[in-house]
């Protein structure tokens, strides 16, 4: 390109392709792997570690000591974690209820108006999640905008009880990653031939025939991403069973961030790190699996 | 009926109906849209609310943005978003320009596919895992800069969200606009300068506009890895929340809100006009 | 004899050499084009063309072989240090600049000076009847206006060459036939070498002072159009080039300049001879459908008549194709026109004369 520059285009190439290596690689590879060896050591009572191997940290996401210091089962981290999955998988089952005839339907409007549904779908997604999950605190709160109209009719004379329940959680999961459940969807949506609708139609299909067999087969691949990039954030999430949850119900997210902010073990904030890390690692794999499929089925076509 | 009652009622239905088409889909929809804007709009009425309690609302009144205005520990939080969004939006962008004109333009290379996943790294690992493994990472190495720990964690994972959009308008253009150039006799360099950046102008705008308003909306990681005096708007908020909830609160989220739907507007509206250029 | 504008010699372009797949674009080609040539690189897709294209432009790098420009070798020059200019498929017009700055583009990387480039612009504009809209920018053309704009970019710096890729592929029939008639005069009035590409025979044969047909990455056959069209020679440039009959056969006897040929298990037909066969060679005969009669009765100006039954007939309005049915499994393509009622003249299960000139009939070789 210009005289300052090497000459040939490989070297050119690393050399452009540095600064991203560099930031990516030493600010998020290296702590994600020191994390990982941290996971290994025991935990320094004032933050940090010791330099001493240990599988602890592992051990006491399903043992504990009891008094007598005999190890015995505690169900306490495994039912957080079981929570954190069901949670999730219930936030990106609604997400999915909800969002695929949204979806469907904006495909059907004319160009201008798809657009418009778009970016109003699209606008909740860039402004603030703790703002966003804020208002619900609003909404679903002791004395808030659901309960005082109840209340001052008589329908209903105590509160309701929705904050701090799992429930609320669920919500709050919902509504924070709601738009990345449609926009995959529309994204394959968008590329569905309607012509494959009248000929199924033609065929003899019924409505509910056409949807079964030929929509949500042909967008099958939009519905996978959807569904993806809803339940990783959702099983991270630390912000809405902070909010929602009152800190009492705790997710994997809203844990991590505790042994590292409160109870000072990060060996085991790390360990809960990593299988944080192994569950979207699994999601992703099944994620490009069905991205493979969808290659396939578009090459043979 | 007769054949042709059950034939006319078949038109009038599929006259009603067409193909693809299923009721209450409408309804559904304009639910949908409740559900995603009533609780911005509980946040944004409540924040006029005249009462110190957010949810007793007892009249209309504007004095809580007037208090958000004047308290200083918001207006220095508002400073430390703002020089955090600008570095890490100037940095990752510029980052994510370069990586993306290699990665579409450098032809095939060994690691294509590698660097490709390196750049979309971030975006794939959940937030609290990134927080987390940078701050023991600083911790580690005994790096405090205060606001700059935060300003490289914000490069980092800004980087896809710049690189995206850049990537997506080099892959929709055509190298046959540089063969041309080159035809004519411009040289590498003039190509890149009068016909590749000109063009690609609308996608770094783009990923520049998104690495902002991520950089700006972001908490989670600045809680973790910032320290006591890099508190952005955001951590402000959230020390706020956990203080009591006052309409304060609400007249903050307000003006943060907009900002942000201000700027992803700008965006869409330089992204729609990119659109609508490379169409022929 | 003057130095070709062009001269390819040997050259081969293989994609992906060493991987597992390799593929062979260009197999050794050589050709020569003459100054102020309109010449045509013929063949359907994957044939090459493109490829030869590319490399003479620059953008591709020849695998083997050299490419000279007026006596000049250029293989290795970047396309920018070429004088020649290439007019797209798509035009590739540059979309954030206006017709005048597209057109001049190529001027000012050249450093001619601002009079010249502004001079310059205008003329090539008023060239291709442009200048009215110098300001519009490409999205707001229509695109036999856009590819107006690509000539006068390609021809603004004077190139020794011009290279057209398809540049007629993008626009609607009617524009495409005038199309042709302007790029013809331009080329005239300019002076330029033209090497045009194309898949459309048509074209091909009604711009091109010579053409040269591609197949399989291998030049089949250099001539004009009309020596393609009446002589081919081989059985791909008859079948790509116009309809044919194709009769497999042997050759039993060769008298002077009349070939013998056994056709099924027991027709003779008899050709004209064009070379190098041998009694017993294996043949194809090859017999354009315009050059035979069809009557009611005899025609005896014909050197060869023929009876057969109509079998097939396909209207097109102007004329009509007729498939007769000469038995021995061999059928044959001919034309006629409509009586002047508008009625056809012959109907299926006709037993009609087929008429033909012995100089019609050629041998292609296998």
């Amino acid at each position: 390109m210009s005289k300052w520059l090497p000459k040939s285009a490989a070297a050119r190439r690393w050399l452009g392709l540095t600064p991203a290596y560099v930031m990516i690689g030493i600010f998020m590879l290296v702590p994600i792997s020191i994390m990982a060896v941290y996971s290994f050591l025991e935990p320094n009572p004032y933050g940090g570690v010791l330099p001493e191997p240990s599988v602890a940290a592992y051990v006491k996401l399903f043992l504990e000591y009891d008094l007598e210091d005999n190890l015995v089962f505690n169900p306490g981290y495994i039912n957080i974690i079981f929570r954190s999955f069901q949670l999730s998988i219930m936030a990106t089952v609604i997400c999915l209820v909800m969002g695929f005839p949204v979806a469907y339907y904006i495909t059907l409007q004319p160009e201008n108006k798809r657009n418009i549904y778009i970016y109003l779908i699209t606008i909740p997604f860039w402004t603030n999640l703790l703002i966003r999950t804020f208002a619900w605190i609003i909404i679903l709160g002791r004395g808030g905008v659901i309960e005082t109209p109840l209340l001052n009719l008589g329908i209903i004379d105590d509160s309701l009880k929705m904050m701090y329940t799992d429930g609320a959680i669920a919500i709050g999961l919902t509504y924070s990653y709601l738009p990345l459940m449609v926009l995959p969807i529309y994204a394959s949506l968008e590329k569905l031939d309607f012509r494959l609708l009248e000929a199924a139609s033609d065929l003899y299909s019924s409505r509910f025939q056409i949807m079964t067999k030929v929509v949500i087969p042909l967008c099958k691949p939009g519905i996978v991403a959807g569904c993806i990039l809803v339940f990783i954030p959702c099983i991270g999430a630390f912000i809405a069973p902070n909010l929602l949850g009152g800190g009492k119900k705790l997710m994997l997210g809203s844990l991590v961030q505790f042994q590292f902010a409160s109870a000072r073990n990060w060996p085991f904030g790390s360990a809960l790190s990593m299988l944080l890390l192994s569950a979207v690692v699994v999601a992703l794999i099944f994620y490009a699996r069905s991205a493979r499929k969808k290659e396939y089925i578009q090459g043979t076509a | 009926m007769t054949e042709r009652d059950l034939k006319s009622s078949n038109m009038a239905k599929a006259k009603a109906l067409p193909v693809g088409h299923y009721r209450g889909l409408g309804v559904w929809n304009f639910f949908f849209m409740v559900f995603l804007y009533a609780p911005i709009a509980v946040l944004i009425f409540y924040s006029f609310n005249a009462n110190r309690m957010v949810i007793n609302w007892t009249g209309f009144g504007v004095e809580w943005y007037i208090k958000a205005f004047n308290n200083e520990d918001i207006q220095d939080a508002v400073w430390n978003s703002l020089i955090v969004a600008f570095v890490a939006t100037g940095v990752a962008t510029t980052i994510a320009t370069i990586g993306a004109l290699i990665l579409a333009r450098g032809g095939n290379f060994k690691g294509k596919t590698a660097s490709l996943g390196l750049m979309m790294l971030p975006l794939m690992v959940p937030e609290i895992v990134t927080a987390v493994a940078v701050l023991i990472f600083f911790a580690t190495i005994g790096l405090n800069w205060g606001l700059g720990n935060v300003i490289i964690a914000h490069i980092t994972f800004c980087i896809p969200f710049a690189f995206m959009p850049i990537r997506a308008r080099l892959e929709g253009m055509d190298t046959t606009m540089e063969q041309a150039a080159r035809d004519l006799y411009a040289s590498e360099w003039e190509t890149f300068r009068y016909i590749t950046v000109p063009m690609l102008m609308p996608g770094i705008v783009a990923g520049a506009m998104l690495s902002f308003v991520i950089s700006l909306d972001d908490f989670i990681i600045t809680l973790m890895v910032g320290g006591a005096g890099s508190t952005t708007l955001p951590v402000y908020i959230y020390s706020m929340i956990r203080r009591g909830l006052t309409p304060e609160i609400n007249a903050v989220s307000t003006l943060l809100l907009l900002f942000s739907v201000a700027i992803v507007t700008a965006y869409w509206f330089v992204s729609k006009k990119s659109n609508t250029k490379t169409v022929h | 004899m003057p130095a070709a504008s062009i001269d390819v010699r040997g050259v081969s372009k293989i994609y992906n050499p060493g991987s597992q797949q390799p593929v062979k674009a260009l197999d050794t080609v050589s050709l020569s084009i003459a100054d102020n040539e309109f010449f045509t690189l013929l063949g359907p897709s994957g044939c090459g063309k493109t490829t030869l294209l590319r490399l003479i432009a620059g953008f591709e790098q020849v695998s083997g072989g050299e490419i000279l420009l007026f006596g000049e070798e250029i293989a290795h020059l970047q396309p920018s240090q070429r004088s020649v200019n290439t007019v797209f498929q798509h035009y590739a017009l540059f979309p954030h600049m206006s017709v005048a700055e597209n057109v001049g583009f190529g001027l000012e990387r050249l450093k001619k000076p601002k009079d010249e480039v502004v001079s310059t612009v205008k003329r090539m504009l008023s060239l291709v009847k442009m200048d009215h809209l110098a300001d519009r920018r490409p999205s707001q053309l229509s695109g036999g206006q856009q590819q107006r704009v690509a000539l006068a970019r390609a021809l603004a710096p004077s190139p020794k060459v011009l290279l057209l890729d398809e540049p007629l592929s993008a626009l609607d029939l009617k524009l495409r036939q005038t199309m042709r008639e302007e790029l013809k005069q331009l080329q005239r009035e300019t002076g330029i070498t033209f090497v045009f590409v194309t898949h459309d025979q048509d074209e091909a044969l009604a711009m091109s002072d010579r053409i040269a047909v591609m197949s399989e990455g291998h030049i089949q056959q250099i001539g004009s159009p009309t020596e393609i069209y009446e002589h081919p020679v081989n059985q791909f440039v008859a079948d790509f080039i116009g309809d044919s009959n194709f009769l497999d056969g042997e050759i039993i006897a060769i008298e002077d300049d009349i070939v013998t040929c056994k056709i099924g298990s027991e027709s003779v037909f008899e050709a004209e001879n064009s070379g190098n066969h041998a009694v017993g060679d294996q043949v194809t005969l090859f017999l354009r459908p315009e050059k035979i009669s069809l009557t009611h009765s005899t025609d005896e100006s014909t050197d060869n008549h023929r009876r057969g039954k109509v079998s097939n007939i396909v209207y097109l309005g102007n004329e009509a194709a007729y498939t007769v049915d000469m038995g021995d499994g061999i059928s044959l393509m001919a034309q006629a026109r409509p009586k002047e009622d508008g009625n056809l003249p012959f109907a299926i299960d006709d037993d009609i004369a087929v008429g033909y000139s012995n100089r019609a009939l050629r041998v292609l070789a296998k």
